[in-house]
């Protein structure tokens, strides 16, 4: 049942992307300003920015540039970046694994400060405890990212020198060491909408009948926290992790800008803004393919966890 | 931030328990405060808040500038005070559209479902994997810079996470006895739907709206920070906030009272999105 | 206005120490180097950006270098160089037992293929600079350049980035069908004839230039230069971040330093802030032309109204409040560090009464509506703009500001879709040709696209560019200059530095008025 079902949900994803290469195609294209102006900037003569043009096969009719990316698509080729003349496929090769290191290591940030203390402010609703917990987040949540960022950079990293001032490092630690700062700024982000939510689930399987059965029936409160609390708690955080895994991916754009991160974040502001085509439809499609990803991924999780879900 | 891609989603939970009624009153009374602040900023704040004055540059609080004033000289309050508007208006416009269109969506492909839900579900999809980023640069450099170019962006991707919330409602409701019952008494669909269904399912998405409102703001700011944002001379917090970031070693004032008030509009969605959802509690 | 008087007392300190080189420097280590942004595309012919080219001398020498500052030029790959023949040859000598960074010689044969290569016109966008060559005769260590008719820009134009020369040999073998191609390959992984030759590149992270044992350039202590043994380039595109991670010691310098930060660097111990002189010039582009794009009626082909918001601007308060007292009185519309520059320009001094006067001259006596392009996301537009908003509000003019992204903006300046817009500009070569041709000379890009056009400019311009005379060129100039103001095409501004925050232990570092970093001399005390 799960084999066809994903299955399936993978032949619905495909006009799903169809539809996502032919809008972004057309949207990049309606935008003002062409690559040769956006690379060749304010000095460029016509003869110049014509000839770049005709270089970059811009001058040919839409139906003729699309059937050619389409094709070479096919081919696994995503084209060269109009900017950096080199293959957009190296280049989001280079630059994802950055990306998805800092999404993965927030994430788990996130869920390692949320859970914990939503559990925290559930058991202790409506004590100075729990609203403590909520005002903290409800902080977090409401203040620009680009703001948490630079102040944790500026106490935690320059004024404290704890953590490095923006990059990746090289390897593995380095990078755990180097990216503290950004995924801590994504994470808070993230707790702060996972504490809210599972603190509202939790109460309302604590406040359930059949906890309350349970609990007639003399199992140990501990018992019942992990058999259900925690179980619902880790659904309801798989379900949330999976709907915001895009936002999360989308939103290092900025952290990825005050952290000074190479990542695919960056790489699609400066590619948007320097009009710099074949990146943005690559980011778009690598993009597509990883949010879809995910959704069928939790999706399958949440089967599992949750013997009530049917997958349809 | 979380709000730079399509508008986070929580998982609407129907809260059994109430909270304590000062919640929503608190939310209730802080909102007031700032539509006051947005109706009526020339009452309340003492300079214009673009005025220049160049005998006054990066000054620190005082009597006569309580919130200091940035490198142009103008008064900071003032400039917070009258940023409630723009603010405001980014909570309300942002949201409007996609609370009203998804809701609605939501309701009707709900209870209708098989192909109307399958073909809004594949544009949710399309919607959903689409990079918001690409989308929002792409609107604001066709239509042009702006607020206004802003809520279009939004708005076309905003709408999904309404439209996903009361669509997954309707559907567990349509199963429930009244609205069984109000079939076997022969009631018209859109009776049934406009009349019992929707009322009770728009719950969460009333309480979503909140946490919305709040993101929406921050969007702004965001795109602030990217050169999207408010145009000046327009006081806008976010924008604030990333234009005094320069000026955080020297003049911390210029960006930490737009951060305050950002914050303050955070909290008071907040809370009133809690009272809300224990007010709102479903009936059935 | 302190803070203005300290910035030329940096400014002078810098100058004697560049003059004097008494301190001896130190060799070896490494020097990080903070960018906002990372290189492009390392082809000396084929690039397009200041990204590249203000690092791309330290990887590709030139025949003849430009002096840091910014003045003249002097001896590079060749010693020397003299012209013959009426202006119309000019024979450069190669210095001898020169060699590029893997060890191979560099010999005339490269020199030749280097610049037939920069001039032909189907390459890249800097080839007119060499256009005046006609041919290239190479014999032992001398190279012989054949010129259509005398040039007195040449030996500029022979110091500037794109006639860097490069090894014909390591090129050809490059994969690739084409020079397009071959490029691409190439410029992964350069080979010049600079002091440093790069050594790793992660794109939009870092980029490590190793020192290039084999470059000619001896330094103070008589051994070949560089000091430094390696450069290494982080790309950290937040100002703030760049500041903190400088304070922090991590890095050893960092460029494009908001000009609001500068008193308060300059205040920090530890940091050499720097404000090197520049060729910059910030103004604002008028469309002169009788109509808008959209056939409506443009008050600014009016020269009183377009005079008139020149004196309207109150530059000392501008300079004070975008610039934070960095930047000076613009007054000619090339910089007052471009060759040929004319002491005797003034600008337009601020005069409120003057522009009230010249506004009731025109026939917009009761002011008009006027849109501005900016940048969006500029803060230094954004200051500049609400501000000048302000100061021409008292003329009457009613200023709006249209913030646009760099290319969207750019598209509607090429189709002369705008009615005035924000602009800077810096020279790329130290003559001030290049400037004249796009904002005085009608026949390039329709004078910066303002649609400026005079027949008396285009005449004086084209006898410059002959003119071997260096008083009789200099009076041409004088004259372009003077004609300049008078129509007022432009809005002038102001003039500001190049803003780089330096450690202490930095000695030697330069950022020529032209914008090129100069890591050659650079070295790090201990």
């Amino acid at each position: 049942m799960h084999a066809s079902y994903v299955i399936r949900r993978l032949l619905q994803i495909i006009p799903t992307f169809l539809a996502v290469m032919l809008v972004v195609f057309l949207l990049v294209r309606l935008l003002p300003g062409d690559p040769a102006s956006a690379i060749l900037g304010d000095r460029a003569t016509a003869e110049i920015v014509e000839r770049t043009n005709r270089e970059l096969g811009l001058d040919r009719s839409l139906p003729v540039q699309f059937g050619v990316f389409v094709r070479n698509l096919l081919q696994g080729n995503l084209g060269d970046s109009i900017s950096l003349k080199i293959p957009v496929i190296r280049l989001i090769g280079e630059r994802l694994p950055t990306t998805l290191f800092l999404t993965a290591y927030a994430a788990v940030l996130g869920v390692l400060m949320a859970v914990p203390l939503a559990v925290l402010a559930a058991v202790r609703r409506n004590t100075w405890v729990d609203a403590l917990i909520r005002a903290v987040f409800q902080v977090g949540l409401s203040l620009p990212v680009f703001y948490v960022a630079l102040q944790l950079l500026s106490l935690l990293g320059a004024r404290l020198g704890w953590f490095p001032i923006g990059g990746y490092g090289e390897n593995f630690t380095g990078h755990l060491y180097h990216l503290f700062l950004p995924a801590l700024t994504l994470g808070l982000n993230l707790a702060a909408i996972l504490v809210r939510t599972l603190r509202n689930s939790i109460i309302e399987v604590l406040t359930a009948e059949y906890v309350d059965f349970a609990r007639a029936k003399g199992l140990r409160s501990r018992v019942i926290m992990t058999r259900h609390v925690l179980r619902n708690a880790l659904i309801a955080t798989v379900t949330l992790l999976g709907l915001n895994i895009g936002a999360l991916i989308g939103g290092a754009v900025i952290t990825e800008t005050v952290f000074a991160i190479p990542g695919v974040g960056r790489l699609m502001v400066d590619a948007i803004f320097g009009r710099d085509y074949p990146v943005i439809q690559g980011l778009t499609l690598t993009f597509a393919i990883i949010v879809s990803l995910v959704f069928l991924i939790t999706d399958l999780i949440h089967a599992r966890l949750d013997p009530r879900a049917e997958l349809t | 931030m979380t709000t730079m891609h399509s508008p986070v989603l929580e998982v609407p939970a129907r809260p059994r328990r109430r909270l304590p009624k000062p919640t929503l009153l608190i939310g209730l009374a802080l909102l007031l405060l700032l539509i006051f602040a947005a109706l009526f900023p020339r009452v309340l704040a003492p300079f214009s808040p673009t005025d220049f004055d160049y005998e006054a540059l990066l000054k620190g609080p005082s009597a006569k500038h309580p919130f200091g004033t940035d490198n142009f000289g103008r008064d900071v309050l003032s400039r917070v005070i009258y940023g409630t508007r723009t603010d405001m208006q980014i909570a309300i416009f942002t949201t409007l559209f996609p609370f009203i269109f998804g809701t609605l969506l939501g309701a009707l492909t709900g209870y209708l479902g098989r192909w109307s839900d399958a073909v809004v579900g594949r544009v949710a999809d399309l919607v959903v994997v689409f990079p918001f980023l690409v989308l929002v640069i792409a609107i604001v450099a066709v239509l042009g810079p702006g607020l206004t170019n802003m809520y279009i962006a939004v708005s076309a991707v905003g709408w999904v996470s309404y439209w996903r919330l009361t669509r997954g409602e309707v559907m567990s409701q349509k199963k429930a006895e009244y609205a069984q019952a109000g079939r076997v008494l022969g009631y018209s669909p859109s009776r049934i739907l406009l009349r019992h269904l929707l009322p009770n399912a728009v719950t969460p998405a009333i309480v979503y709206l909140m946490t919305d409102m709040s993101l929406g703001i921050l969007l702004g700011a965001s795109l602030g920070y990217l050169g999207l944002g408010a145009q000046p001379p327009t006081p806008e917090w976010g924008v604030m906030v990333a234009d005094g970031k320069n000026f955080m070693a020297t003049a911390w004032w210029i960006s930490t009272f737009p951060g305050l008030a950002l914050t303050l509009a955070g909290v008071t969605f907040s809370l009133i999105g809690d009272g809300l959802a224990d007010a709102l509690r479903p009936r059935a | 206005m302190n803070v203005k008087r300290l910035s030329h007392i940096s400014i002078a300190l810098v100058a004697a120490l560049s003059v004097g080189q008494a301190f001896a420097a130190t060799r070896g280590g490494q020097m990080v180097y903070g960018r906002y942004a990372d290189s492009l595309f390392l082809d000396p012919v084929l690039n397009d950006a200041n990204l590249d080219i203000w690092i791309l001398t330290n990887l590709y020498d030139t025949l003849l270098q430009p002096t840091n500052d910014g003045k003249g030029v002097q001896p590079g790959l060749a010693s020397s160089y003299a012209a013959s023949n009426g202006g119309k040859t000019l024979t450069l000598t190669l210095r001898s037992g020169l060699r590029f960074a893997d060890g191979s010689a560099l010999t005339a044969a490269d020199v030749k293929w280097s610049l037939d290569r920069a001039r032909n016109p189907e390459a890249g966008a800097w080839n007119s600079s060499l256009a005046s060559i006609n041919s290239i005769a190479v014999s032992g260590s001398k190279v012989t350049l054949n010129l259509k008719q005398p040039d007195p820009t040449l030996p500029a134009a022979l110091a500037t980035f794109n006639a860097a020369i490069m090894p014909q040999k390591l090129f050809t073998a490059a994969p690739g069908k084409n020079d397009a191609e071959k490029a691409k390959a190439f410029a992964e992984r350069p080979i010049g004839s600079g002091p440093f030759v790069l050594s790793e590149w992660k794109r939009g992270s870092y980029m490590v230039l190793k020192r290039n044992p084999y470059y000619w350039k001896k330094g103070d202590d008589g051994k070949a230069l560089p000091y430094l043994d390696s450069v290494r380039f982080e790309i950290i595109p937040d100002d703030n971040t760049r500041i903190l991670k400088l304070q922090a010691g991590e890095l050893q310098g960092a460029e494009f330093i908001p000009l609001s930060r500068v008193a308060e660097l300059k205040a920090d111990p530890r940091i050499n802030m720097v404000l090197f002189p520049s060729t910059k010039v910030n103004s604002i582009l008028m469309n002169n032309r009788p109509k808008l794009n959209d056939g409506t009626e443009n008050p600014l082909s009016d020269p009183n109204v377009r005079q008139a918001l020149n004196y309207a601007a109150n530059k000392d308060a501008l300079i004070q409040v975008v610039t934070y007292g960095t930047g000076k009185l613009m007054k000619s519309y090339m910089s007052s560090t471009t060759p040929l520059f004319d002491a005797k320009q003034t600008g337009f001094p601020y005069d409120l009464a003057k522009a009230r006067s010249l506004m009731a001259a025109s026939k917009y006596k009761n002011g008009f509506d006027l849109t501005v392009l900016a940048t969006s996301g500029s803060a230094d537009d954004l200051a500049l703009l609400t501000a000048l908003q302000q100061m021409w509000s008292a003329v009457g003019v009613r200023l709006k500001i249209e913030q646009l992204d760099a290319a969207t903006k750019t598209a509607r300046y090429r189709a002369n879709d705008f009615q005035m817009r924000t602009a800077a500009w810096t020279n790329d070569i130290n003559d001030p040709s290049q400037i004249t041709t796009y904002y005085a000379v009608f026949d390039n890009i329709e004078s910066v696209h303002t649609g400026f056009k005079s027949a008396e400019i285009d005449k004086l311009f084209a006898q410059s560019q002959q003119e071997l005379n260096a008083a009789r060129r200099a009076s041409q100039y004088q004259q372009i200059q003077s004609i300049y103001l008078k129509a007022a095409p432009i809005v002038y501004l102001y003039e500001t530095p190049y803003p780089v925050a330096l450690s202490n232990k930095v000695k030697g570092f330069f950022q020529i008025p032209l914008g090129n970093n100069i890591f050659a001399g650079a070295s790090l005390e201990k």
